[in-house]
């Protein structure tokens, strides 16, 4: 037996998930705050994420919806284009945030490279490998949940140390996130 | 004279939580989410570009093997007839031979034979091993997305930290934007082009937020794979890997390397439950050995993690099976990841719409460095060297693409498809040396267009013509014309109208 279909689902996913999108427009858009069309907005594209699980399968229906509902929503985006103003121009570009400028030193930007590569990769690995050999629940879920918690927890470390001007901070807690739950796993074992 | 009547006070909106995040904060993350980027800009684009069309990797397989045989299923005495044939073809030191069976989404019986020297067959309706077996071009292009063709384990590491750095920018890019929910529906075009790419930048990047997160770390997940089992398995295991993939994976049959007659795979078909699945591969192990065995795998419908498996012994008993809906989680996770990860779950409407969202992943790292080197440009201090180089990469290596494309309809052959895409990345970059980032963008430009058309019609030439037997070779030739033509008829237009500053962004 074959999938079922999932051709005009998802073009009932993109309607809604469109007009919830075309909603939340029409209040962000606003001098007012509008309470209603944002939750209704946000309500249809809930619906339009959430209902195909009925229709396509439970975890297949609402990921086919999340790819159609992001191209709604753009769609909706790319709907509402407007054509700048040279006038304008200079105003809104102060608006914009810019970069800091933060004065280092060689040595900072290797060990700040270094935290947001091996380090945090290490330190990062030791919550993965606690998390499946801390929590309990089948062997397979902790394995697969903490290779999940791998790549997220390094990314945030990359996040952080790439923007922490406090590099030691950073350094004290990633050595010691990954001593404690090196340790931790190592001691309580996998069972 | 009067006195000035006092202003009405202006309404207080309220802020929303992204808009209370201190200046001082936004600033300090953009500068890590702008250093982040650029460090790894040009691997995150090759290989969101490179995703992205390897979204279309089955299509991709229909359109180099267009005079191969179409099939809509294919009955157990075929496919033994396949099997022996495959192995008689394979050469010395068949280890193991992977049977995929036809699918609506690819109706080829192929047959890949792990031996001294690995091949790969298609078979016809009666099993008969037949013509089109050259998957020079799609090999290339899901290896390069997989581990950038260089060894499996470093590529595949080094495919899962760009994967950990895009999620990494996913976050730093989010908090660095106090303005997201005002500024959700705002795409200004116009004016400023760092403004323009800013705005579509950050459209982007918000809306799509889920599919890139997504993306991201199930390609993290796969790429780091290897080296997260082999930190857990000296941490937990005491180095023993094995013991780790034994949790997921069935346990090998019991070895005996005598020689034996090629497995006979008709009395396990019937043994398999007539429950509303659908068998889509096989998998053989030693199958001229005695203690040769077979998996195979059941489809479920609409199930997206995992499948049921049934292994084999040469004598037809069933030494282990799996149903998927008894799953737990973390199996049906790991089950999933693949099919996640390469939009292959819904059908030719969710592979559009991935090809679609990869595109802006890709157009997203581009213009990321776009807006960089803009806003150097804007404070007076513009780097035309990066400006070169960057627009070297981003035309260079779709033109490679389009390049490898040729060379491997042409050749039949993946190390050729690799030495010209090579050829081509490193020709343009050579060429940012003399020629200005606006004209590399326009030949760029002009080349994949170019080199598009030239393989539709290498493609005509030498894999089926106008008689190709599967329609997907004329939509997939089409969409390339389409495609090459829309290229060179861009490259006039902007010939006519010269963009400011740097002119980088794909198509």
């Amino acid at each position: 037996m074959e999938d079922t279909p999932a051709l005009l689902p998802a073009l009932l996913i993109a309607a809604a998930a469109g007009a919830g999108a075309w909603l939340l427009r029409r209040s962000w858009q606003g001098k007012q705050q509008q309470t209603g069309p944002v939750v209704a907005g946000w309500l249809l594209i809930l619906a339009a994420i959430i209902a195909p699980a009925w229709v396509l399968g439970p975890a297949r229906g609402p990921f086919v919806a999340l790819a159609i509902v992001s191209t709604a929503a753009l769609a909706v985006v790319a709907a509402g284009y407007t054509i700048r103003q040279a006038k304008a121009r200079a105003a809104r570009e102060s608006l914009a945030p810019e970069p800091s400028d933060r004065t280092t030193t060689k040595g900072r930007e290797t060990l700040r490279w270094l935290l947001a590569g091996p380090i945090g990769m290490i330190a990062a690995m030791g919550v993965g490998i606690a998390w499946a050999a801390l929590v309990p629940g089948e062997q397979q879920t902790r394995l697969v949940v903490g290779g999940l918690i791998v790549p997220v927890a390094w990314g945030a470390c990359m996040a952080w140390t790439l923007a922490d001007n406090r590099i030691l901070r950073a350094t004290a807690v990633l050595t010691g996130v990954a001593l404690v739950s090196f340790t931790a796993a190592i001691l309580k074992g996998f069972a | 004279m009067t006195a000035a009547a006092p202003k009405p006070a202006k309404p207080v909106r309220k802020k929303d939580l992204m808009s209370r995040i201190p200046a001082g904060f936004v600033r300090a993350v953009l500068r890590g989410h702008s250093s982040l980027g650029l460090a790894f800009a040009a691997l995150i684009y090759l290989i969101c570009l490179s995703g992205s069309i390897a979204v279309f990797a089955h299509e991709f397989q229909r359109w180099e093997s267009a005079t191969a045989p179409q099939l809509t299923g294919a009955s157990p005495d075929a496919v033994q007839t396949a099997f022996e044939g495959a192995i008689a073809a394979g050469g010395p030191g068949v280890e193991h031979v992977y049977i995929t069976l036809p699918t609506n989404d690819f109706p080829r019986l192929l047959l890949y034979v792990d031996a001294d020297k690995d091949r790969q067959f298609v078979a016809g309706a009666d099993g008969r091993i037949a013509q089109g077996n050259d998957f020079a071009w799609t090999e290339f292009i899901t290896r390069l997305h997989i581990n950038l063709h260089l060894p499996r384990t470093w590529g595949g590491f080094l495919v899962g930290l760009i994967g950990v750095a895009l999620l990494s920018s996913l976050i730093s890019g989010i908090l660095a934007h106090p303005r997201i929910f005002r500024d959700a529906f705002h795409l200004r075009l116009g004016g400023s082009r760092r403004l323009q790419e800013a705005d579509f930048h950050n459209r982007l990047g918000v809306w799509a937020l889920p599919f890139h997160i997504l993306i991201s770390l199930s390609g993290a997940f796969l790429g780091l794979t290897t080296i997260i089992v082999g930190v857990l398995g000296m941490a937990m295991f005491n180095g023993d890997v094995n013991k780790v993939y034994a949790l997921f994976i069935p346990a090998p049959p019991v070895d005996d390397p005598r020689p034996a007659p090629v497995l006979d795979l008709r009395p396990m078909y019937a043994k398999l439950p007539q429950d509303g699945g659908r068998l889509t591969y096989i998998f053989t192990e030693h199958p001229t050995e005695t203690g040769g065995a077979a998996l195979f795998n059941v489809e479920q419908p609409d199930r997206m993690a995992g499948v049921d498996s049934y292994a084999f012994r040469r004598d037809a008993t069933i030494y282990n099976s799996d149903k998927a809906s008894e799953n737990n989680l973390g199996e049906d996770l790991l089950g999933g990841m693949g099919q996640l990860h390469f939009g292959w779950f819904g059908g030719g409407i969710v592979r559009i719409v991935y090809f679609l969202l990869g595109l802006g992943l890709t157009y997203l790292a581009a213009s990321g460095v776009n807006i960089w080197l803009a806003r150097r440009r804007d404070k007076g201090r513009p780097a035309p060297g990066w400006e070169r180089a960057w627009a070297a990469t981003v035309w260079g290596q779709p033109a490679g693409l389009a390049a490898a494309a040729v060379a491997g309809l042409a050749s039949a052959s993946t190390s050729v498809a690799i030495g010209a895409w090579l050829a081509v990345g490193i020709l343009f970059l050579l060429a940012a040396i003399r020629l200005s980032a606006t004209s590399l963008s326009r030949f760029g430009c002009l080349a994949t267009g170019a080199l598009t058309l030239l393989a539709v019609a290498v493609h005509l030439i030498l894999r089926g013509g106008l008689a190709a037997a599967d329609p997907m070779a004329w939509i997939v030739n089409a969409v390339l014309l389409a495609g090459g033509l829309l290229l060179l008829l861009r490259k006039n237009r902007g010939a006519a109208a010269p963009a400011q500053g740097p002119h980088t962004q794909p198509a």
